[in-house]
């Protein structure tokens, strides 16, 4: 490793968060979801890379729980909030 | 669709010291036999008494065109109907009646109204005019102007009320008024300036004009209406996901090959178009105060944006609409500024019913998209004068 290497490797595998903006998420409350970034406690800022999709097409089958839906790394949030998907970055964080 | 579309407008600004314009101009375009129909009124006097003689006169000259009735009748019709001036005696109001087809063969009745001015390829162009006399009940005869040729590209007529040529009269720069001449002149260097300048903003650029000569104090009522009759701007809507999936493709070819702006409302669509075509959507972060999803980008598409949400909030905005300014932010905003853009406007419709959306328990009701995107048609159809055509898949 290079001694001028500043950055944490680590740090760089930023927790992906993926929030639903389709209609239904939109109107279940994933319009509040749109803050999430600038809502991030300060020890999360800079390891979530949060990004928006159409419509994650979650909300045809009953079975995946009720919106607004995110997506955390891969997994599958329903009834997404704020404070839960806070809590989801952290447990994925804690996973390295 | 045709070739050409005519883009009516028209600006006014009425007497100093009254509310209501005494000039009417009304326009409609009759949808089955493809004429559009401009009728132009000045009233006697201003105010609200002029404002209703003129009403009375344009609409009564716009229905009377559209059942093809002869202008002699009309025009005596008219005139024996128009209340006397408490006053002065008389019973009077110019008007100027356009008919236009779809052929571009246009017809031309005068009456008292400043004459119209016709421009081609930037060059004053001019008509030979008929005299027609009628003779009144009253035994008065009046006489009208006749004149009939047939549009080409790019041409522009321009009607005024007399507050226009008369404005500045009086005053030391003008002592007789801006007079016609004048006013061919300014409008020559308007359209030599921007040779693609709207309808819209060169009737807005003579009322501005009039207003500067009367020293901001309007001394009469000023009105400019403008025809332009040029190529169309053409804009494709699609919404909602098609009734059969097996269609996806047709949707998906149709809004490619498209010519003209494009926008996709609805997140399913979007993903339609995006999986078909093999391009990616980018979804936008940014926030604004319309409390809309916000829009994303999409190559080869003006603008994306979420589905039903977004055109019950254009819906809503069309329907509160004056004029053709639109205000604000957000992406319904967004679209109905494309829609005032364009003349022509394909709606495409999916309509796949999203079973989610049909939820009773959701704390607002989504309405079905067909019904919203009929009545955005209707509107933009018979509030803006915008060739709709709308395919349901």
């Amino acid at each position: 490793m290079s001694k001028f290497n500043l950055y944490n490797t680590e740090m760089e595998k930023k927790v992906e968060v993926l929030v639903c903006y389709g209609t239904l998420c939109h109107l279940m409350g994933g319009s509040d979801l749109q803050l999430l970034g600038e809502l991030l406690p300060l020890d999360l800022q800079g390891k979530v890379d949060l990004k928006g999709a159409p419509c994650l097409n979650f909300c045809n089958e009953v079975d995946n729980g009720k919106p607004p839906f995110a997506v955390v790394n891969g997994r599958k949030i329903e009834q997404a909030t704020v404070k839960k998907l806070i809590q989801e970055i952290r447990v994925e964080l804690e996973k390295k | 669709m045709k070739p050409f579309h005519i883009d009516v407008n028209s600006s006014q600004l009425s007497k100093s010291g009254n509310n209501v314009c005494g000039d009417v101009v009304l326009s409609r375009k009759v949808k089955d036999e493809q004429r559009t129909i401009i009728t132009v009124s000045d009233g006697l006097g201003s105010g609200i008494k002029a404002n209703v003689l003129a009403t009375l006169t344009a609409s009564m000259a716009m229905n009377f065109t559209v059942e093809k009735q002869p202008i002699e009748r009309s025009a005596k019709t008219i005139m024996s109907t128009l209340p006397i001036d408490s006053r002065r005696q008389i019973s009077y109001a110019t008007f100027t009646i356009v008919d236009i087809d779809n052929g571009g063969e246009t017809q031309i009745i005068e009456f008292d109204n400043p004459a119209f001015i016709l421009f081609r390829k930037g060059k004053l162009l001019d008509i030979p005019k008929k005299d027609l006399s009628i003779s009144l009940n009253d035994g008065s005869e009046r006489k009208m102007l006749f004149s009939q040729f047939t549009l080409e590209m790019d041409d522009r007529i321009v009607m005024v009320s007399d507050g226009v040529t008369q404005s500045g009269i009086g005053t030391t720069q003008m002592p007789f008024g801006f007079g016609c001449d004048s006013l061919n002149r300014f409008l020559s260097e308007q359209i030599k300036e921007d040779n693609e300048i709207s309808a819209h903003e060169l009737s807005r650029k003579v009322i501005r004009k009039a207003n500067e000569n009367d020293i901001y104090k309007p001394q009469d009522d000023i009105t400019c209406a403008v025809i332009h009759f040029r190529s169309p701007r053409r804009l494709l809507i699609c919404s909602g996901p098609p009734y059969n999936e097996s269609r996806d493709k047709q949707l998906a070819q149709m809004a490619k090959s498209f010519n003209g702006k494009k926008i996709i409302c609805g997140g399913t669509t979007s993903l339609i178009i995006s999986r078909e075509l093999n391009v990616g959507i980018e979804v936008g972060m940014t926030l604004d105060n319309s409390g809309l999803p916000p829009k994303s980008k999409m190559k080869g598409f003006d603008l994306v944006t979420e589905g039903i949400l977004t055109i019950g909030k254009v819906a809503e905005i069309l329907e509160k609409l004056h004029g053709t300014e639109v205000y604000g932010s957000g992406p319904a905003v967004e679209i109905v500024k494309y829609m005032m853009e364009s003349d022509e406007i394909l709606l495409l419709v999916g309509t796949k019913i999203n079973i989610a959306h049909q939820d009773p328990t959701l704390p607002v009701e989504l309405e079905i998209r067909r019904n919203v995107m009929h009545k955005i048609a209707n509107l933009l159809e018979d509030k803006f004068l915008k060739d709709v055509e709308i395919q349901f898949i």
